[in-house]
């Protein structure tokens, strides 16, 4: 686990790197609110990196940097080494905002095709590439409705359409499965995983710990405008953080609570134990085991991110 | 990125023929219309469709307020809906560049405007056959350049870039009535006012007579010039975000 000033990606190229960034909004009338505050970060090629907060702690405006729709009042931000809005001129990225807002008279396929073609895409490519967006994201019976006859679910799918149509070597996904049924939300997660290659970044703003927990690398906690902490989703960090787990059995409930003279009842064959480490919890199990318990499931209380993150943003969140 | 641009063109003219074209030719037509069929069945065998006609006057006037009218038109939104409604995000994530963008964008709508007018002025000569195309669309790329281009800064700095536009053209001339003739600091501010009084003598006689003040036609398309570069420099330096 990284701590809150260790700003170092993995030990690969740069590809992302936010310098001491900070952005303000002036109104007319002289106020100010400072939505991002001395920010820095590097994300390295091949990594999938999430950005967790609050609502209001930034995360939008630190991706509206990166793509250069804003300017930051300090600061800089580059992807590989030249300002980031030259890049994405240069270069585009796969990009799918939170709002999803294509004008509403276009047609699913035609906005496809549209965006193929401002991708610099081949013509003889075009409906190929589009044809294959449509089917990865099911979107084959929608493809001749008018964008404001989607529902939000169908939007998102053609939003994240438009952002795989060419092989980006960054993409950039903010709350991607907001809107989308659990179905849809689980063949996104798929989706992305599939993404990951070593030749490419992803970066993946989120409300959904779990969600970031199973995709990224590494996850920066944001608050209030500023990285509180950068955490590494594995569990092999974990310990200590992880010390409640919820254990259920089918088999063994004396020998359970036995071993764990502290533990809660948490229903019909399930307990809540409290251990010191991973060793520790891994020990017990096992002599468990070798007695005759018969384990159905272990499950950590909070997932690594989710006990940082409310450690990170308390109970602001 | 240019190429892809110069592709994309195509989807552009589309966009205005269907959302801003067929609109234009629709009100020109009617416009014309409800002003000259009843004074042409009022007039009956005196109407004459010529510049000695006592209506041709009034069709300098209709033909020159249908150009302002469809570049107000094609100017609404042209800037300003996109950051609005957050059409930017996916547009400007692609390999392009945003002022490209926008600069060919323009261009496009005045191919457009003109494809208009010069649909409008065929309409207009079957009325008055003394007009003259070429002149008309002559008039209608030094109206489009020297408003819209003030149109085009407006929409990349304000969000309601119509209305602000309406008030910059109607207010300049006004200020222009009130203060224009006097002596004092007055009338030498409004000088930098949008030369809107220019327009009339101009319509006159580039469309009437295919004559023009050479010093008028480079002082409203410098105008309209200036303020369309720093409309563009605007979105090359500012934000594209609202």
């Amino acid at each position: 686990m990284s701590a809150a000033g260790d700003h170092r990606g993995p030990a690969s190229a740069i590809v992302i790197e936010f310098k001491n960034v900070g952005k303000t909004y002036k109104s007319l009338l002289g106020n100010s609110v400072k939505a991002v505050e001395e920010f820095s970060l590097v994300v390295g090629q091949g990594e999938i990196l999430g950005i967790a907060g609050p609502n209001g702690a930034g995360k939008t405006t630190l991706i509206a940097m990166l793509l250069g729709y804003l300017r930051p009042t300090i600061g800089t931000v580059e992807i590989d080494g030249i300002p980031a809005r030259n890049y994405v001129e240069r270069n585009g990225i796969g990009y799918l905002s939170e709002l999803v807002a294509i004008p509403p008279k276009w047609r699913a396929y035609t906005a496809l095709v549209r965006y193929a073609t401002l991708a610099g895409m081949p013509d003889a490519e075009i409906h190929r590439r589009v044809e294959s967006v449509i089917e990865l994201l099911g979107l084959a019976e929608h493809r001749d409705k008018k964008v404001k006859a989607l529902s939000k679910g169908n939007l998102q799918r053609l939003g994240l359409a438009q952002a795989l149509l060419r092989e980006e070597k960054l993409l950039v996904l903010d709350e991607p499965t907001h809107g989308l049924d659990p179905v849809w939300t689980q063949r996104f997660r798929d989706i992305v995983d599939g993404l990951r290659r070593p030749d490419r970044t992803i970066l993946i703003a989120s409300h959904n710990l779990d969600e970031l927990q199973r995709l990224a690398d590494r996850v920066a906690i944001i608050d209030r405008g500023r990285l509180q902490r950068l955490v590494t989703t594995g569990y092999e960090h974990a310990t200590p953080a992880i010390t409640r787990y919820r254990l259920a059995i089918a088999r063994g409930h004396d020998l359970v609570r036995a071993a764990f003279p502290q533990a809660e009842e948490a229903g019909r064959d399930e307990f809540d134990v409290t251990v010191q480490s991973l060793q520790e919890l891994n020990a017990t199990l096992a002599n468990l085991i070798a007695q005759g318990v018969l384990v159905a499931s272990v499950v950590p209380e909070h997932s690594v991110l989710e006990q940082q993150f409310r450690e990170a943003v308390g109970e602001s969140s | 990125m240019t190429r892809n641009l110069a592709k994309y063109s195509l989807w552009q003219f589309r966009d205005f023929v269907l959302e801003r074209g067929i609109a234009i030719v629709l009100i020109g037509c009617l416009w014309s219309y409800v002003t000259f069929e009843p004074m042409r069945r009022a007039m009956g065998a005196q109407w004459r469709g010529d510049q000695t006609s006592p209506v041709w006057a009034i069709a300098l006037q209709v033909s020159a307020a249908l150009v302002s009218l469809s570049v107000l038109i094609a100017m609404n939104g042209i800037v300003s809906t996109n950051r609005k409604s957050g059409y930017y995000r996916f547009l400007f994530s692609k390999p392009i560049s945003p002022v490209v963008y926008y600069a060919q964008l323009f261009v496009v709508y005045m191919a457009g405007v003109l494809v208009a007018m010069l649909i409008l002025s065929g309409v207009l000569r079957t009325i008055f056959p003394a007009l003259s195309v070429r002149n008309f669309l002559l008039y209608a790329a030094i109206i489009y350049v020297a408003m819209g281009g003030i149109g085009f800064f407006l929409s990349v700095a304000t969000r309601y870039d119509w209305l602000t536009l309406a008030v910059v053209w109607l207010g300049s001339r006004i200020l222009r009535d009130v203060f224009g003739a006097g002596t004092g600091w007055r009338s030498k501010a409004v000088e930098l006012l949008p030369p809107v009084h220019k327009l009339d003598g101009l319509a006159g006689s580039l469309i009437g007579n295919g004559t023009a003040n050479t010093t008028d036609v480079v002082w409203l398309l410098g105008y309209g010039l200036l303020f369309f570069v720093v409309g563009l420099a605007i979105i090359r330096y500012g934000s594209l975000a609202d």
